[in-house]
């Protein structure tokens, strides 16, 4: 009995001490740790199956080395005039993928910073004729097939809007079981980015006759890969 | 306001909408189309009910702090480098956003869907100025190219075929008439990336704002509101008072149910988190970011502890889907931005006592209600308008037609009295409409009971003693 006196006598003070309760509570989705690669393949299954549903292509998981292989090859297949890559945001892979975009013949451009507005005017016309935009995403939402992707000066939002064809890779740990978990994980600090876009498949639009139409003004393709980071 | 928003108006375009087959055909086709892919998104998803709860909950919670959750928004804006501009009216907000493109020397206006921009009248207002405004969403693209107001909130084209907007842009743009929608579509794009580049002006509406963050949260399907929030170097939001709400974590309650209300999706395909201008070294983003926040008749609204709940309202378009009188008239026949089950309750305060009649444009059978994702008592909501209406000092200026239904079901309430006099009549008008009838529906009835039999059929009468004799169970 005392020792029930005890605790509840420590609750109640530890109550008091922290912050009152909020009104109204909500439930929490704390992001859950990726333990074991079972789990990971489960949710690497649910998101390729969500993404595929809203007209994405799931391409796969591959190592960083044959991921670079396939984008080279995805390359090959649409022969583009121009292809933008962004910087990486969990891996240095995209350093990886322009050099071998580079060495396979393709005119590159990769988004640095500047506060020029002649050279912002003249990146954003470059950006608009690129044929593929590569970007990483900084999460994927398993259970509606969403990627996460905030804008950095290295990472405009423009990357994955204005090219045609949009691809975009994300390392398997950062695979997210839903949208409240994707949230919790930016946190309320690092959405502190000017822009942050969940990305559900290519743009769409059913305004003729509720008929879907993919591709109206954003990209009309979208491809995805996942990265395993080990090589094994 | 605009003699068009006079009640007569109403009965006359109501009339006409639900004279119009071919309308009701294309209304009843989409609506179809939705209910499919909502009910099947719905099933699928098991905390469904638990998230129209807790988004309910959350919305009523900042409702009922809207002071201080409006005060914090603005000053986590303001802390990005956004300007807040609060309008207590449509004029205030049209003047802040005219005086703003004007002395940015904006020429050409991209805007996103808004139905906030139609409630303030904008576009008048900045074209009147020589500027050219666009639509960028492909409805109120098609829309604007026809000169009319969108007719759903998230579907404005929905009252056109395909074969309707093939012709209209066989005519505007001189292309080989096509009906499909994938053609017509990549014409669009074509048109609008042009403009999407050369815009110095970028507007867009504000699903959810988040006080607590200052983040701004749009939802949209085709790339458009991204495009005119990221691409001109002045953007401004509008946003109603209502739209805040307390904390990032609150989000995804309402995302979880607006997609697939609203189109059948679990998430819409592009989610936007907007919080600020770009800031150094940014590639793009707007150079000046503004947030326009309007109330306009909203906080009227919260005044009235039965209308308070109409706020709530996330703007999915469900109810109108549902709506018999909605899929009977279309949305035009209202003359609000907001038609349907939840325009007529909320544009009587946002466009004004023109829209006073609208209330009254119900059967009450409660299918919005059961719809709605945050679960808005709208029939309640509208007989309490009703009410108010009618027991406001100035009566309402009726058109005849509502005087003669007044005064039919004042006869008949005396004739009520009469029970034996109704039987009589009513087997004489059984008597007389049994030849005219067919499958026990009569399809047109002798004047002056014309009018019912215009638009619908009117069921046989049939004496109550027959009816009565026939049902083996009844008791009389």
């Amino acid at each position: 009995m005392a020792e029930l006196h005890k605790l509840v006598a420590t609750l109640k003070s530890a109550l008091e001490a922290g912050a009152p309760m909020p009104a109204q509570e909500h439930p929490v989705h704390a992001a859950v740790p990726l333990a074991t690669d079972a789990f990971r393949a489960e949710l690497v299954a649910r998101f390729a199956r969500e993404l595929e549903a809203v007209g994405g292509r799931f391409l796969g998981v591959f190592t960083p080395a044959k991921a670079t292989d396939r984008i080279v090859a995805l390359a090959k297949e649409t022969n583009p005039r121009l292809v933008a890559i962004g910087d990486g945001v969990a891996t240095s892979d995209a350093d990886t993928i322009a050099g071998a975009l580079d060495a396979a013949g393709f005119a590159l451009m990769r988004t640095a910073p500047t506060t020029d507005s002649e050279a912002r005017a003249a990146i954003r016309d470059r950006m608009a004729r690129a044929d593929i935009g590569i970007a990483e995403a900084d999460y994927a939402i398993a259970s509606t097939g969403t990627l996460a992707v905030l804008s950095m000066p290295t990472r405009p939002s423009s990357l994955t809007l204005l090219p045609p064809a949009s691809v975009i890779f994300v390392r398997i740990d950062r695979i997210v079981p839903d949208l409240a978990a994707a949230l919790d994980a930016f946190g309320s600090d690092t959405l502190a980015a000017n822009r942050m876009t969940l990305i559900t498949g290519p743009s769409r639009t059913a305004d003729i006759e509720k008929r879907i139409v993919l591709g109206v003004h954003g990209p009309k393709s979208l491809d995805v890969l996942v990265i395993w980071p080990h090589d094994d | 306001m605009p003699e068009s928003h006079k009640p007569r108006d109403f009965f006359e375009a109501s009339a006409a909408g639900a004279a119009d087959h071919e309308l009701r055909r294309k209304l009843e086709s989409a609506s179809a189309r939705h209910l499919e892919h909502f009910e099947q998104v719905r099933d699928e998803f098991s905390p469904y009910e638990a998230e129209r709860t807790a988004a309910r909950a959350i919305k009523q919670d900042a409702i009922g702090r809207l002071d201080e959750l409006l005060v914090e928004l603005a000053k986590k804006l303001e802390a990005h480098g956004c300007k807040v501009f609060f309008a207590a009216n449509a004029d205030e907000a049209r003047g802040y956003i005219l005086k703003l493109a004007q002395a940015s020397g904006a020429k050409r206006v991209v805007k996103g869907k808004s139905m906030t921009t139609e409630e303030i009248t904008l576009n008048p207002a900045l074209e009147s100025a020589g500027m050219e405004v666009l639509e960028t969403d492909l409805g109120e693209y098609i829309v604007q190219l026809r000169h009319e107001p969108p007719s759903h909130i998230i579907t404005p084209a929905i009252h056109l075929s395909k074969e309707d907007i093939g012709n209209l842009f066989h005519e505007k743009f001189g292309i080989p008439y096509t009906p499909e929608p994938a053609e017509l579509t990549a014409e669009a794009r074509t048109r609008l990336r042009e403009s999407f580049l050369r815009a110095d002006f970028g507007i867009t509406g504000v699903n959810f704002a988040i006080a607590e963050t200052g983040t701004l949260v749009m939802v949209e399907n085709e790339g458009n509101g991204r495009m005119s929030s990221t691409l001109p170097e002045i953007f401004v939001a509008i946003m109603g008072i209502e739209k805040v709400i307390p904390r990032l974590a609150d989000l995804p309650h309402f995302l979880e149910i607006l997609g697939r209300t609203a189109t059948g999706q679990k998430l819409t395909t592009y989610t936007n988190f907007i919080r600020g201008p770009r800031t150094a070294g940014e590639l793009d983003g707007p150079r000046e970011m503004h947030v326009v926040i309007l109330d306009n008749g909203r906080s009227a609204m919260l005044a009235d502890p039965v209308l308070r709940e109409a706020l709530m309202c996330i703007r999915c378009g469900a109810c109108l889907n549902v709506c018999p009188v909605y899929r009977h008239i279309g949305g035009h026949a209202y003359q609000s931005p907001y038609p349907g089950p939840i325009g007529s309750i909320i544009s009587p305060n946002l466009v004004g006592s023109a829209a006073a009649h609208l209330p009254f444009a119900s059967t009450l059978c409660g299918a919005c209600k059961d719809v709605c994702p945050v679960k808005i008592d709208i029939p309640r909501i509208l007989l309490h308008l009703r009410w108010k209406e009618t027991s406001s000092a100035t009566p309402p200026d009726w058109p005849a037609a509502a005087n003669r239904a007044r005064a039919g079901a004042r006869r008949f309430a005396k004739m009520a009295r009469h029970p034996r006099t109704i039987r009589i009549l009513g087997r004489i008008a059984a008597m007389i409409l049994k030849p005219i009838a067919h499958d026990g529906w009569i399809r047109r009835m002798p004047p002056p009971f014309g009018n019912w039999t215009k638009i619908r059929d009117f069921p046989r009468p049939r004496p109550r003693a027959r009816r009565a004799a026939e049902s083996p169970d009844a008791k009389i």
